[in-house]
């Protein structure tokens, strides 16, 4: 809690004279909102452990330990060639930290490329649509209003079991499955699978943004700047990318932040059903899931994933509700 | 008006006839489906065999026309028209796929003028739109699927019921209450409490209570025999267990069946309050800035009947859309609740359907489902209109 002590002292101090730029006053609204900032502190700290994986995990990924005698061992568990399990192990004696770590780093790559990737979709289309109208826009809004007319979680189970069964893969530049599988910190193969998840959840996730989008850009096409702008030569690209969408990415950005914890959550429940991450790639879902039939006889186990599992949703959630409060113009300081 | 809900109805058909297309180009790319489980037990299948299974769940035939057989039960065979057969060797299927070595393609395409007989009208569907739902084959091979839906809606509207008449009877004293008293303790309490409860996973809730409940008051009990501990699933046991040394519980009577139902629906109660609560604090915070309230207030009234009879009702009005859009929960059921609890409910019975391949059953499931949606969203549009006249279409 000091680090949150010292901007709010800050921000009582009066300012002589000095200009605060936009983003400072942003910053400085968002700084009070405390369980905001508590949770970029718990975002910050997942995603360099997420990030760090590799280097600081115990253990490999996969690795079973043979020489564990209890399986799943509680944490603290000892194999007969004196390593520590800081977390225990699971039914297959794979340390349990280790799985963490990387389920850390599966479950918060897909958070964030879907997310970025929907909302970049959302965004450009629904600009696009704002501003350009006619045949384009009915298009967009009939397609976001089906999307968002359709029983969401059966039609997203449905997709994912079948998607999953078939082994069915996009055809993406070797490239791309690279960035992904680096951002998994798991094999292409791996990869290919969460690729395809990651495509459903894009697929049903864009709408959102291009809604408000559509609306910012409704409202601002309208006004005098976007007139003038013409006026001196502006093409529609330029207008479009320059103006439109810079001025209205600020409900985007809350739009996002929720968006992660809602992908968070869509990841897990899925990947605990089974339909969504598979063995042996780690996600804090699908250990969840093996941890419940195992929690009979061992009640320590779902709560390794489960909790921060909802530190995280909440976390990305309360920061929602900051950047909410912080970049609403309606209130002033 | 009128212009607007023909225009409404007629884009409910679209959707609902492009969601039921999309599922079955789904089932089409599917692997095997019923032949799975086939595939698995007998390796050595030969081609003819395999053909003749393909033929009995209608697989060999393409999916478009699967689709309309599913959809009105056509086309049945060649069309007759004044005695005479039209369109009788049009290919409808592939009976018998050509192996690589004989260049790929079909051996033995399904014309029209065979469907009577490889695939009679008594064996097929008459058509969901006629309501008939097809069998299952997997789950409950054989039995009708409309059958076994029924046989499961009770479990759901149950949960769903109790849960809902539940979380309105404290969501809305909570909600109201928070909003009154704005910026109290009770108020900034309640506010974070609503918030961390509705940003939790589900599936990682109904785990904690199992852990609580059930789990760990398990292991309190060895020590403490008279600790009471949860069932942590099913409706209802199978043979008499005890709940603590003082307590023993025969299986079916009704407070087994209670029992049972204390956790998921407390699951679903919390998500709901957590939901709903937050709506009507913002709801009501809205309906206590305007006029009439200062009106009521400036006339001398009560505080309990501006906030009863003036705030309350008017910050009801807009909850009533949400609550309408829970129309569809009542027969598709909480998916994720019912399987964590292993609830023989509707949303389990999809979910062991798409986990086994009982295609029938998951499009029926997903038909009803989509179209309880529409509607549901159509019938809130038109309330929100009803209750509200200023709002017009």
């Amino acid at each position: 809690m000091t680090a949150t002590a010292e901007p709010l002292a800050v921000a009582k101090i009066p300012r002589e004279g000095k200009e605060e730029s936009q983003f400072q006053i942003v910053l400085r609204r968002f700084m009070r909102h405390k369980l905001a900032v508590a949770g970029v502190v718990v975002i910050v700290v997942m995603f360099i452990g997420a990030l760090l994986a590799p280097y600081i995990a115990p253990f490999p990924r996969d690795a079973v330990d043979i020489a564990v005698a209890t399986r799943p061992g509680p944490p603290g568990t000892m194999s007969s060639a004196g390593e520590m399990h800081p977390l225990g192990v699971d039914h297959l004696g794979r340390d349990l930290f280790t799985r963490l770590l990387y389920g850390a780093r599966v479950s918060l790559s897909i958070a964030f490329i879907v997310v970025v990737v929907s909302e970049l979709f959302g965004v450009v289309l629904g600009a696009t649509a704002g501003f350009m109208g006619g045949w384009f826009d009915t298009f967009i809004s009939r397609l976001v209003e089906f999307l968002l007319s359709i029983p969401t979680l059966p039609i997203l189970l449905i997709t994912a079991s079948i998607l999953i069964k078939t082994d069915a893969q996009l055809p993406l530049p070797a490239f791309v499955t690279g960035f992904v599988s680096w951002m998994l910190a798991a094999p292409p193969q791996e990869a290919n699978k969460v690729i395809v998840l990651m495509a459903i959840l894009i697929l049903l996730g864009w709408t959102g943004a291009a809604r408000l989008m559509r609306g910012m850009a409704l409202t601002l096409r309208n006004q005098d700047f976007v007139e003038a702008l013409r006026a001196v030569g502006a093409s529609n690209t330029r207008i479009m990318f320059r103006h439109i969408i810079p001025n209205g990415i600020a409900p985007i950005l809350v739009n996002a932040s929720l968006g992660l914890a809602g992908i968070v959550i869509a990841e897990a429940t899925l990947s605990f059903l089974g339909v969504g991450v598979q063995e042996p790639t780690p996600s804090w879902g699908n250990m969840l899931s093996t941890a419940q039939s195992y929690m009979f006889q061992h009640p320590w186990l779902p709560l390794v994933p489960g909790i921060p599992l909802c530190l995280v949703t909440i976390a990305f959630n309360f920061i929602g509700d900051g950047m909410r409060d912080a970049l609403d113009p309606r209130l002033k300081r | 008006m009128t212009a607007y809900l023909i225009r409404r109805l007629f884009q409910m058909v679209i959707v609902v006839f492009v969601v039921s297309l999309f599922m079955f180009f789904l089932f089409n790319i599917a692997p095997g489906g019923p032949l799975t489980g086939l595939q698995q037990q007998q390796r050595r299948i030969t081609p003819e065999e395999k053909a003749r299974i393909r033929a009995q769940y209608e697989l060999d035939l393409y999916w478009p026309v699967r689709y309309t057989r599913w959809l009105v039960g056509q086309p049945q065979g060649p069309l007759v028209i004044g005695g005479q057969e039209w369109f009788a060797n049009v290919p409808m299927g592939c009976y018998l796929e050509a192996t690589p070595e004989e260049g790929g393609g079909c051996a033995d395409y399904v014309y029209l003028s065979e469907m009577p007989e490889l695939h009679p009208p008594i064996k097929s569907s008459r058509g969901i739109l006629f309501g008939d739902f097809g069998n299952s084959t997997v789950v409950q091979a054989g039995r009708p699927v409309w059958d076994l839906l029924a046989s499961r809606l009770m479990a759901t509207v149950e949960l769903q019921v109790i849960s809902l008449v539940l979380a309105l009877v404290i969501a809305i004293p909570l909600g109201i209450y928070s909003a009154v008293n704005q910026y109290s303790k009770f108020d900034y309490t309640f506010t974070t409490a609503a918030f961390v409860g509705s940003s939790m996973p589900t599936f990682f809730f109904g785990l904690l209570f199992i852990l609580l409940f059930t789990v760990l008051a398990g292991r309190a009990q060895e020590v403490w025999p008279w600790w009471p501990t949860l069932p942590p699933g099913l409706r209802e046991a199978v043979r008499p267990y005890d709940v603590a040394s003082w307590l023993r519980v025969q299986p079916g009577t009704p407070l087994d069946r209670f029992l049972h139902l204390l956790m998921p629906v407390a699951v679903l109660t919390i998500f709901s309050v957590a939901a709903w609560s937050r709506f009507l604090r913002s709801s009501m915070l809205e309906v206590l800035r305007q006029d009439y309230v200062r009106t009521a207030r400036a006339k001398g009234l009560v505080e309990r009947l501006v906030i009863n009879k003036h705030a309350l009702r008017n910050a009801l009005i807009p909850f009533i859309t949400i609550l309408v859009l829970q129309i569809p929960i009542f027969f598709a059921g909480a998916i994720v609740t019912e399987t964590v609890f292993a609830w023989p409910g509707m949303g389990r019975l999809y979910f062991d359907a798409l986990n086994r391949s009982d295609y029938n059953i998951a499009l029926a499931f997903i038909y009803v489902t989509t179209i309880l949606t529409v509607v549901a969203t159509l019938l809130g549009d038109i309330l929100y209109s009803v209750v509200d006249p200023r709002i017009r279409y």
